[in-house]
C-alpha cells in the first residue's frame, strides 16, 4: 500500500511558532513547485505561449525577486540596490510586467531549472533569516511603501506580507501549471 | 490627475476561535475569496464558461472546483468524517465541477449558463461550513494525524489539520492565479 503523507511539522524554539509555522509552509510550497517542475528543460523555461506572455522561467524569477522585495519592505530597508545585492538579480529582472508582444528578458535565456531553483532557495534564505528575529507579537506591526508605478501608497502588517508571499507563490504556481499543459500541448500539434 | 490611492490591508486573526492559530487561517481564506471575487468581477455566464480549448478548464469550473475541494477538506478533514457530503453544504456534487476534464470534453451541464453570483454564493456556502468546522478546534486538534480510508488504488493518505488549513489557503490560490491567466486571454 502506498502512503501518502501531508503533514505540517513546524519546528519548535524558535522565537515566533507563527513565523516558523509560515515557513514551513513557504517550504512545502516549495518543493511540490520543483517537484511539478522535475525534467523540464531550459527550452520549455524559455517557452512563451505567444509574445508578450509571460514564460515559466520569468515567472520562477519573479517568485524570488517579491519574495526578497517583501521581506525588505517588512524591514524598511528596501530599495532596488539592496534587493539586486540580497538577491544576485535585479528587481525588473524578471521582465515583468511584459510589454503587449515583449519577448523574454535576455539575462534569463538558456536559464537551467537548477539556476532558478538556486534562485529561490536564495531568496528563501534571505527571507527566513530576517523574519527569524521577529517574536510573537512582531506580526501585528504594520509598514507602509509607494508603489514605483503609480504612486499608490499601501499600509500593510507583516502577517499581511507572510501571508501574500504564500499567496503569492501559489498563485504563480498554478500558472506555471497551465504553461507545462500549453507546452505539452503544443508539441502534440 | 488624481491623487494616489491609499490602500490598507492586513491578517487579522479572525474573532471568535479558541485557537489563535486557526483564527489567523480563517482570515487567510478569506482574504484569498476577496480576491477570487475580485478576479471574476463583471464576468458575464459566457466568460465564466468559456473554455481556451476543449478539454480545459473554465474560471467557473475552478471557482467551483475551489468551493468543493475546501468544503470537501472540511469534512473529511477539519471534521475527520470518513465521507465527504458536499453536496448537502454546497447543492452540486464533487463530479459537477466537471475536473479533471477528459480530454476534448466540454464544461460541465451542472454549471451551463451560471452567472458569477452563484459561484461566490458558492465560496460563501465553503467559507460558512470551514468556519463552523474550526469553532471548537484547539491548537492541540493541529497535529492529530487524520488517516484516510484506502483509495481503490491502495493509496492512503495521512494529513493533520495544520496541513488542510495550510491546504485550503494554497489550492485556492493556486487557480486564484490560474483564473487570472484565463481572464487575461478573455
Amino acid at each position: 500500500m502506498k502512503l501518502v503523507r501531508h503533514v505540517l511539522r513546524v519546528p519548535g524554539g524558535r522565537r515566533s511558532a507563527e513565523v516558523a509555522s509560515f515557513f514551513a509552509q513557504l517550504d512545502d510550497l516549495n518543493r511540490r513547485l520543483l517537484e511539478d517542475l522535475r525534467g523540464t528543460g531550459a527550452a520549455e523555461l524559455a517557452w512563451q505561449p505567444k509574445r508578450g506572455q509571460n514564460t515559466i522561467g520569468m515567472l520562477l524569477a519573479h517568485m524570488a525577486i517579491v519574495e526578497v522585495f517583501w521581506t525588505q519592505v517588512a524591514f524598511e530597508r528596501h530599495t532596488p540596490e539592496a534587493l539586486a545585492l540580497a538577491l544576485g538579480l535585479g528587481i525588473d529582472d524578471d521582465g515583468m510586467p511584459l510589454p503587449a508582444r515583449g519577448a523574454p528578458p535576455a539575462g534569463l535565456r538558456g536559464r537551467p531549472l537548477r539556476w532558478f531553483a538556486r534562485l529561490l532557495a536564495r531568496a528563501r534564505a534571505v527571507s527566513r533569516r530576517a523574519f527569524a528575529r521577529l517574536g510573537p507579537r512582531d506580526l501585528e506591526r504594520e509598514v507602509e511603501r509607494t508603489r514605483r508605478r503609480d504612486g499608490q501608497r499601501s499600509r500593510v502588517n507583516l502577517r499581511w506580507i507572510l501571508y501574500h508571499v504564500l499567496e503569492h507563490q501559489a498563485g504563480h504556481h498554478g500558472q506555471i501549471l497551465l504553461l507545462r499543459h500549453q507546452y505539452r500541448d503544443r508539441r502534440r500539434t | 490627475m488624481s491623487a494616489p490611492r491609499r490602500v490598507e490591508t492586513r491578517i487579522v486573526p479572525a474573532e471568535g476561535f479558541p485557537s489563535r492559530e486557526v483564527a489567523v487561517k480563517l482570515s487567510e481564506i478569506a482574504a484569498v475569496h476577496a480576491l477570487l471575487a475580485e478576479a471574476s468581477e463583471g464576468l458575464s455566464p459566457a466568460g465564466l464558461e468559456r473554455q481556451p480549448a476543449p478539454g480545459r478548464n473554465t474560471i467557473g469550473m475552478l471557482l467551483a472546483h475551489v468551493a468543493v475541494v475546501e468544503t470537501h477538506l472540511g469534512q473529511v478533514g477539519l471534521l475527520a468524517e470518513r465521507d465527504g457530503h458536499v453536496h448537502d453544504v454546497l447543492g452540486i456534487g464533487m463530479e459537477d465541477e466537471g475536473m479533471p476534464l477528459a480530454p476534448g470534453a466540454g464544461p460541465p451541464a451542472a454549471l451551463a449558463g451560471r452567472e458569477r453570483d452563484f459561484f461566490l454564493d458558492l465560496l460563501a456556502r465553503a467559507h460558512a461550513h470551514t468556519r463552523a468546522a474550526c469553532a471548537r478546534l484547539e491548537d492541540a486538534d493541529l497535529a492529530t494525524d487524520i488517516v484516510r480510508p484506502p483509495r481503490p488504488d491502495g493509496t492512503q493518505r495521512v494529513f493533520d489539520r495544520r496541513y488542510i488549513l495550510f491546504h485550503m489557503v494554497e489550492h485556492a490560490a493556486l487557480h486564484l492565479g490560474q483564473i487570472r491567466t484565463l481572464r487575461a486571454t478573455l
